[in-house]
């Protein structure tokens, strides 16, 4: 069964796409191709969630006055340990670690969960800037450690 | 007795390009006197926080025209989010929608 093809370690992939949101149908799409072994299902899904999260953020935030054409790079990594996602945009950047480590508290707000899934899915989670860009990293063991 | 109750079946990804629609379908329904609303996600494929944050929208509306919402039919990423945001605690969440209207039936 192909579901159970095991990726070639290590695997390494990237897309490049413009700054829309309608393009999330095709960064799930392009994801599909990690959702093997030995990466678990159940990170695989947290992942894609995060992932969503890191391109949303970057079309709506990073980018909220910059042309459509402007590109978001993203590059996922798969070893026998470990994911890495990279979500690479030409924003002004912004500070992580005003960012509390507290649970998410069940409330009625309307926007802001997205930078808190992240973190809460991530092992290591940081956003850095490196030469004209801003490198959003996300690391996610799949044994919890 | 039929339980009487409306349902919302948003399908595919729901983000914030789906937001916009929920939202009317909601209103709608509100402002034509439904008190009780279910939104059956069986359809969605994927939802991320604005999936999300459409439904808390949904509930506020909902709740301040002193109705129900009730949601159903989750697949494991959604349950996941779900999870993940504490949102289990604010919503009303059913296996299925035959299971709501067994619930609603039974005095």
């Amino acid at each position: 069964m192909l579901d159970d093809c095991q990726l070639k370690l290590p695997y390494r992939q990237g897309i490049q796409v413009y700054t829309d949101l309608n393009l999330l149908t095709q960064v799930l799409a392009w994801f599909e191709q990690f959702n093997h072994p030995p990466v678990p299902h159940s990170v695989w899904l947290e992942c894609q969630l995060a992932l969503a999260e890191a391109f949303t953020n970057a079309v709506r935030h990073a980018h909220a006055h910059k042309t459509p054409e402007t590109p978001i790079d993203i590059e996922v990594a798969v070893d026998a340990q470990m994911i890495e996602l990279k979500v690479w945009d030409y924003g002004p950047g912004f500070d992580l670690s005003q960012l509390s480590d507290e649970a998410i508290e069940p409330d009625y707000g309307e926007h802001g969960r997205g930078l808190k899934i992240m973190q809460r899915v991530a092992d290591v989670f940081c956003y850095d800037q490196i030469d004209q860009r801003n490198c959003l990293q996300i690391v996610k063991y799949y044994a919890q450690t | 007795m039929q339980p009487n109750f409306e349902v919302i079946q948003p399908s595919g990804v729901l983000d914030l390009t789906q937001a916009n629609q929920l939202r009317d379908q909601v209103n709608e329904l509100v402002n034509a006197g439904a008190t009780t609303i279910l939104i059956n996600l069986r359809d969605v494929t994927f939802m991320d926080s604005s999936g999300l944050a459409a439904l808390v929208i949904a509930l506020k509306t909902i709740r301040s025209a002193g109705g129900h919402l009730y949601v159903c039919s989750l697949n494991a990423q959604v349950k996941m989010l779900f999870e993940l945001t504490n949102m289990t605690k604010i919503f009303e969440i059913f296996e299925t929608q035959d299971e709501l209207e067994q619930s609603l039936s039974t005095p």
